[in-house]
């Protein structure tokens, strides 16, 4: 056998099939089979029937879609002022924003739980907003990575035309720098939009007791209910599958 | 393709690898090998500073310095002349064991709660312990010799397929289930009752257990209330109520709860009563004693109180599973030989003190543990109390008391050890049937799940 390229992936292919295809294939077996292990589709079918398993389903939806947009909101402002900043060692300046991703997130979210307390006097009383903070503060360095990346890499000559051109600060912002950022907008939003939405650790940890669709998954284990807890899993992968498609589209475009 | 073969080929030589070594069963004539499972920390690991060392009055010193595990190997050694080798391992909850086991991990000797034991009984997955394991004249016999006769009875009284569970357990730790509250924002009248838990005097400063046999139970007596303050109730029957219409009344008082919790929690709470986040907790009784120990180091003074209405016994005991010992009467004995050997009252000392939960043995004829009650809680002063205890040693009454500032009858002294009233509105909760299981699993997620807010 003549060496080939392709057998330098031969170690990820190893792991893949090990840890991730095996134990998809087993996911998806439980999915579909129940107690007596015959097939059987009513693990699906009572996923779409039960109104608490859809109303968590769009909850989680709902925390995910918030987070990343507050995400956006912050991140994007501050790529953009990173990008364009003068100062002669810039990714001083990104490391600084990156920092927070070096400590453990389980620490991060207690000291966070105590900065919560000291404000808001009692945490139970504010869930959602407690969510959301702790998932931006979780995922912000996610979505400034992939923004200062693009922007940075922006040509300056291209906005100077822009500007020879007559468009003034705002046309400017919307018809060149937005369009050209739009790659680094979509990786930004899949690095915390998926995983946001399952993260129930934070939840946890600043005492919101609503499951979103991680924590949902977990009850049925604990209740030796491994099928519908398959069932649940799969339909999250089929989400996120369809959202990466959606995703691939609006790039390619 | 002889890619696609070179690859398939690995991996079924790796598969097969980690197979041949996950069900090698010990093959050695003169070791024996002894798979425990147990749960984190329930066990002394050793390591004790010099000056934790107890000291009893009758001058013995007990000190943690090795594992108990590998003290036991050293004993087994010792005294039956055979080595034994241990592989110990742990899991976190009675769910996460029997997950484990259904995947196919082995075990010979496990940990669990009384309702998970009961479980695999109906399940005939256990090994029944050997006629000689109860006899009180054998010298090594420290279980049998050890195990206080009233909780034995209550352990006896449960019964799973006509055989009681003492067939197949021997019981390892003990509580009940109460309310660690601070006494400077809770009233001892309002910490004495489940209802605590859906007081809105108390809003969003209180914890429920995040664990849904705990908070069910709470639910349940609420549920109950009525007719467990009629006289002589039948507390077994009235706490292990999971008819659907129970079932859907409990639902209801613990969303509630739900509303009205700070948070439904596993192990948090302990650090939330500490840093003052909360002030009433419910709580296994160990849990309780190590909450109110660091509390008080950190100057906050807790206590404990069992619910007026009744409230939940719990046991955890060691059983030994048929596949793991598989027949093997060398593993056999050695298993029985590791209970014996914890529960050698030295050994129950160094649990009871590195762990905080409180040991079924209680020593028969040797003082040990009695003299580390005393170690513990004991005091001189002039204004000691007495605190009767005799009933767990014995029947007869006065027989074993202990001497002990009137503080402790609110604090660890009484969450270690409850009084004998207090055991008697304790009832314990068996396992679900399996459809009765179903119902409070649904429950239980129609709790936590989301709803939309035109639904509740």
């Amino acid at each position: 056998m003549r060496f080939k390229r392709s057998f330098l992936s031969i170690p990820y292919v190893i792991f893949l099939l090990i840890f991730v295809m095996a134990p998809l294939a087993v996911v998806l077996v439980f999915a579909f089979t129940n107690g007596s292990g015959r097939p059987t589709l009513s693990n699906f079918i009572g996923f779409f029937r039960s109104s608490r398993t859809i109303a968590t389903l769009v909850y989680s939806l709902f925390v995910a879609f918030i987070t990343t947009l507050v995400c956006l909101l912050i991140a994007y402002p501050t790529a953009l002022a990173l990008a364009g900043s003068g100062f002669r060692r810039k990714h001083i300046l990104l490391l600084l924003a990156v920092v927070p991703m070096w400590i453990n997130f389980t620490l991060r979210i207690t000291a966070l739980k105590e900065v919560l307390d000291a404000i808001e006097g009692n945490l139970a009383f504010y869930p959602f907003l407690n969510t959301i903070i702790g998932q931006v503060y979780d995922f912000l360095p996610f979505m400034i990575l992939p923004l200062y990346n693009v922007l940075d890499e922006i040509d300056p000559s291209l906005l100077e035309a822009g500007r020879d051109l007559g468009a003034g600060k705002a046309g400017l912002f919307f018809s060149v720098m937005l369009p050209l950022s739009k790659p680094g907008i979509m990786s930004g939003i899949t690095m915390v939009f998926l995983p946001a939405m399952t993260n129930y650790v934070v939840l946890d940890m600043l005492y919101n007791s609503t499951f979103i669709m991680g924590s949902l998954i977990g009850s049925y284990f604990n209740a030796y209910d491994w099928h519908n807890g398959s069932m649940i899993s799969a339909i999250l992968l089929l989400l996120i599958a369809l959202f990466s498609g959606i995703e691939r589209k609006g790039e390619g475009r | 393709m002889k890619k696609l073969i070179l690859i398939t080929t690995v991996i079924a030589l790796l598969l097969t690898g980690c197979q041949g070594t996950k069900s090698a069963t010990p093959v050695s004539d003169d070791i024996v090998t002894l798979r425990i499972a147990n749960c984190e920390e329930y066990i002394d690991e050793g390591g004790w500073d010099a000056d934790e060392t107890i000291k009893l009055s009758d001058g013995q010193r007990i000190r943690g310095v090795d594992s108990l595990i590998s003290d036991y190997e050293k004993w087994y050694r010792e005294k039956y002349g055979k080595r034994v080798k241990v592989l110990y391992s742990t899991y976190g909850t009675n769910e996460d064991l029997y997950n484990q086991m259904t995947l196919g991990n082995t075990f010979d000797l496990v940990c669990p709660s009384e309702y998970m034991i009961m479980k695999l009984m109906r399940e005939k997955r256990l090994e029944p312990l050997s006629r000689n394991f109860y006899k009180r004249n054998e010298l090594y016999n420290y279980y049998a010799k050890g195990i206080s006769p009233y909780l034995y009875k209550r352990m006896h009284s449960l019964t799973e397929g006509g055989r009681p569970l003492t067939d197949y357990a021997a019981g390892y730790m003990w509580g009940t289930l109460g309310t660690v509250y601070d006494p400077k924002k809770v009233d001892k009248a309002d910490a004495s009752s489940f209802e605590i838990y859906l007081d809105p005097k108390y809003k969003k400063r209180i914890t429920i257990k995040d664990s849904v046999r705990d908070t069910y139970f709470a639910g349940l007596a609420i549920d109950k209330e009525k007719e467990l303050a009629m006289p002589s109730p039948d507390y077994s029957r009235l706490l292990n109520d999971t008819s659907a219409r129970t079932v859907s009344m409990v639902e209801d008082i613990i969303t509630d709860m739900r509303e009205n919790a700070y948070s439904m929690e596993t192990d948090t709470a302990k650090q939330d009563l500490v840093t003052r986040k909360v002030d009433a907790s419910l709580q296994w009784s160990g849990d309780g004693v190590y909450s109110i120990d660091q509390a008080w180091e950190a100057g906050r003074r807790l206590c404990y109180a069992v619910p007026e209405e009744g409230s939940n016994l719990w046991f955890d005991g060691w059983v030994m599973l048929k596949d793991g010992i598989s027949g093997s009467s060398d593993r056999k004995q050695a298993a029985e030989a590791f209970l014996n050997f914890i529960s050698r009252p030295d050994s129950v000392v160094r649990n009871m003190y590195y762990i905080g939960y409180t040991s079924v043995i209680t020593g028969g004829r040797d003082a040990t543990i009695l003299d580390y009650i005393k170690y513990m809680y004991g005091s001189d002063k002039k204004n000691a109390v007495e605190y009767d205890i005799s009933y767990l040693f014995d029947d007869k009454k006065g027989s074993h008391i202990i001497r002990t500032d009137k503080d402790q009858l609110d604090r660890q002294l009484y969450a270690a050890y409850p009084t004998e009233d207090v055991l008697a509105r304790c009832a314990v909760m068996k396992c679900f049937s399996d459809p009765a299981n179903r119902r409070i699993s649904r429950m239980w997620t129609n709790v936590r799940c989301y709803r939309f807010p035109w639904e509740s």
